[in-house]
């Protein structure tokens, strides 16, 4: 519940943080002075601070640290043996044909998993507000796929849409689909996107639903006197005052797919067939945990962050340009 | 005073005789064993560990389940970077040269000389042996040894005027198509999920194909896959035929292929003798086992095993590596042997626990069981058929995986398909080789 309230303020704050974003130009010069009253010195703020960079550093600059290194290195895994190689690993990898398709397959997978993901929380978000009974019930419903461990989500869904035993297999046999993820590509892509996006629905969906209350009343309603249907303010109104709202879940749907999804693919294709639903993530993960090939996976994690990090600078670059902060 | 004194020479002795009992207790020594057994093999191990500690005062052995086999030893490497492995740990086959040269272990036969056990090491089943030995010495303790056999419906093959399945793969093939024709099962076979190991690497086994150069990497680590020029190139043509005539089916993820067959949707499964546990639980149809098929005109070799040994980490004092070698001795003993393959369809570790199975009468009632170990010791182990040491061989193995499911899909043809396997590889071999160069 904790985070529905959470995201239901950040959701709303942000169009009100951007609206006080105009003014701070001006009363900027008063700024350094308030933060000055609160805190004397460089000790209290270092001690608060502490715990966070401690995590910080324990749980994610040590491991990248030693990462980086290990992707320079051909080891054995008891770590008893190591050679310096240089570049061999990420050389090795792009000449690597089944590489370069991890990298299409991965970008494929999470556009098209982002794009269902908001298009079904957007369209469950917007319903909401014209839900007159049974809302609580309603949310609740939504929510409960992101209580749901992966793993367990995986064998769902693999089981649902198996082609001798699924039910829905069934049924899109008996209206004629040729259906069969153990044997076609686009079958099995299709098949993890939806378990993904499954998982992931309801994280879009609380921060719609809030961007979307955030939305003024008063125009909504101007928009209403003014003979605009429900869809139309929806387009014309709500959609680009929640731009922030959405452009912040692009992101954060992208950084899903890349780094969280592995479990679900390991559970409902594990990666095949032919390497067809092989994300990066999950290689990173066959390769260095099952294949115990340290080296590679270590330098495709660190091939892996510099994708995420590049994408996510270009989303900023040219798409956040056209979101609105302000009201 | 007399009374004081004998008061006094009372708690002395109580005093002497706690002190003889309490540290016998105390001073068990205690060794960990990680293990991948789960389910109803998971208990036989509770039992086996049991009956180990039960038999003697003066070692514990302590079975944990870390999960399956590949976190079994993800969970060791990391406990032995951190210097707390455990003594005893169970590695699939496929991780042997892993194991072999990563300066972690102590070899068995060493550990056994050591510690004041003769061992009989030729008593040995062959396969088994050969598999984990090195330069002629045994490197683990053969645990769970298995080997793939022929499952089949009876019922199904009846039907189609069958008696049971052809001993060549090319009479099999018109069997399975007939029994499909007839009605006898919806499909000729189930897809185990571990198809590579009995349908590709067995296969080039029983028909003494090569599998890599330097006799499948036994005689060096310049070892190369070779696999892309013989009889493996048309089977996995044959499994793609019958994957598009649905004589063969895949179950696919949620579901067990073991399940198709003990439900009566297919009429044959190559699987595992370690199996017949299962089957025997899940199936309703009147099933039996026989040997792989091999190809017509030739003597089939005997197969080789999958499973997993117990490998000795490094690291442990004298007093713990003698409770290991104690453990291991009464492994080995026939009795507990013919237990083990009792509770757990694997095979038995040597000929004395196998005679006794057989002069037991076991093999009367429970036939099918005997076939994996007469299968593992038909005729004289050649070079292709002793076993397989190539490093990195799950890597090698995923990516052969791969290549084959591009030949369902119908993307590569079975030539293109395995010849790109066989590169792939090499590469895997030979980074392994470029790691380990002067260690074998």
């Amino acid at each position: 519940m904790s985070a529905v309230s959470e995201a239901r303020t950040a959701g709303a704050q942000a169009p009100r943080r951007a609206a006080a974003k105009a003014p701070a130009v001006r009363t900027s010069q008063r700024e350094p002075g308030l933060k000055q009253a609160h805190l004397d010195g460089a000790g209290l703020p270092a001690l608060l601070l502490f715990p966070q960079l401690a995590i910080l550093l324990i749980f994610f600059f040590i491991p990248a640290i030693r990462a980086l290194a290990q992707a320079f290195l051909l080891a054995d895994p008891f770590g008893n043996s190591a050679q310096f190689v240089w570049f061999d690993n990420f050389t090795a990898l792009f000449r690597s044909a089944d590489y370069r398709n991890s990298i299409w397959v991965t970008l494929w997978f999470t556009l098209a998993q982002n794009v269902v993901t908001i298009l079904v929380a957007g369209l469950l978000a917007f319903a909401t507000n014209h839900i007159l009974h049974g809302r609580g019930v309603y949310r609740g419903v939504i929510l409960l796929p992101y209580a749901i461990a992966p793993a367990i989500a995986g064998i769902l869904w693999a089981y649902l849409f198996n082609p001798a035993v699924g039910p829905i297999a069934f049924y899109l046999k008996g209206w004629g689909v040729p259906w069969d993820p153990n044997l076609d590509s686009l079958d099995a892509m299709i098949l993890v996107v939806l378990s993904a996006s499954w998982k992931h629905i309801c994280y879009d969906y609380i921060f719609l639903v809030a961007g979307l209350l955030a939305v003024p009343p008063s125009l909504m309603d101007a928009a209403a006197v003014d003979g605009a249907g429900p869809l139309r303010r929806f387009f014309m109104i709500s959609l680009p005052l929640i731009g922030p709202t959405l452009f912040f879940l692009v992101t954060m749907n992208f950084v899903y797919g890349f780094f969280e999804t592995f479990a679900i693919i390991d559970a409902v294709t594990q990666g095949g067939p032919a390497g067809a639903t092989d994300i990066l993530v999950y290689k990173v993960y066959q390769d260095g945990f099952i294949n115990l090939d340290l080296g590679s996976s270590a330098a495709q994690s660190v091939l892996l962050m510099a994708f995420a990090l590049v994408l996510t600078l270009l989303q900023f670059r040219y798409v956040e340009r056209n979101v609105n902060y302000h009201l | 005073m007399a009374l004081f004194l004998k008061r006094r020479q009372v708690l002395a002795l109580a005093a002497a005789l706690c002190s003889l009992t309490t540290p016998a207790l105390a001073d068990r020594v205690e060794v960990q064993w990680w293990h991948a057994m789960s389910g109803v093999n998971g208990e036989r191990i509770g039992e086996l560990v049991k009956r180990f500690n039960d038999s003697q005062q003066k070692y514990t052995v302590v079975a944990v389940n870390k999960g399956n086999y590949d976190e079994v030893l993800n969970g060791t490497i990391a406990a032995y970077r951190a210097k707390r492995a455990p003594a005893i740990v169970q590695v699939y086959e496929r991780g042997f040269m892993t194991m072999l040269l990563s300066d972690a272990t102590v070899p068995v036969y060493k550990l056994m000389a050591d510690n004041g056990y003769k061992v009989d090491w030729s008593d040995f089943i062959k396969p088994v042996a050969g598999y984990y030995s090195y330069k002629g010495n045994l490197m683990a303790m053969p645990f769970n040894s298995s080997s793939p056999i022929l499952f089949y419906n009876v019922d199904a093959f009846k039907k189609a005027g069958f008696d049971k399945p052809a001993e060549t793969w090319g009479e099999f093939e018109k069997q399975l198509y007939a029994i499909k024709k007839a009605g006898g099962a919806e499909c000729g076979t189930a897809l185990a999920t571990d198809y590579h190991w009995s349908l590709i690497e067995n296969y080039s086994a029983v028909n003494d194909q090569p599998y890599g150069t330097r006799a499948n990497g036994y005689d060096g680590l310049d070892t190369e896959f070779v696999y892309n020029k013989t009889l493996v190139v048309p089977q996995v043509a044959r499994m793609k035929r019958w994957l598009d005539d649905g004589v063969l089916q895949i179950a696919g993820q949620g579901l067990s292929p073991e399940q198709l067959f003990t439900s009566g949707q297919c009429a044959t499964y190559f699987a595992s003798t370690a199996a017949h546990s299962g089957i025997e639980r899940g199936a309703k149809i009147n099933w039996s086992a026989t040997y792989l098929p091999w190809e017509e005109g030739r003597s089939p070799k005997n197969s080789t095993i999958g499973g997993a040994a117990l490998w000795v980490m490094k690291g442990h004092k004298p007093e713990e590596y003698a409770a290991v070698a104690a453990f291991f001795d009464f492994l080995a003993k026939p009795d507990i042997q013919f237990w083990w393959h009792k509770a757990t369809g694997y095979v038995p570790l040597t000929n004395t626990a196998y005679e006794l199975a057989k002069s037991s009468g076991y093999y009367k009632e429970s036939p099918t069981r005997e076939l994996a170990v007469l299968q593992l010791s038909r005729g004289t182990p050649t070079e292709n058929s002793l076993g397989f040491h190539f490093g990195n061989f799950t890597q090698a193995m995923f990516a052969q995986r791969e290549e084959v499911e591009a030949v369902f899909t119908g993307k590569k043809n079975a030539q293109q398909a395995m010849d790109d396997a066989v590169k792939r590889g090499n590469e895997i071999l030979r980074q392994f080789e470029k790691l380990n160069r002067g260690k074998y």
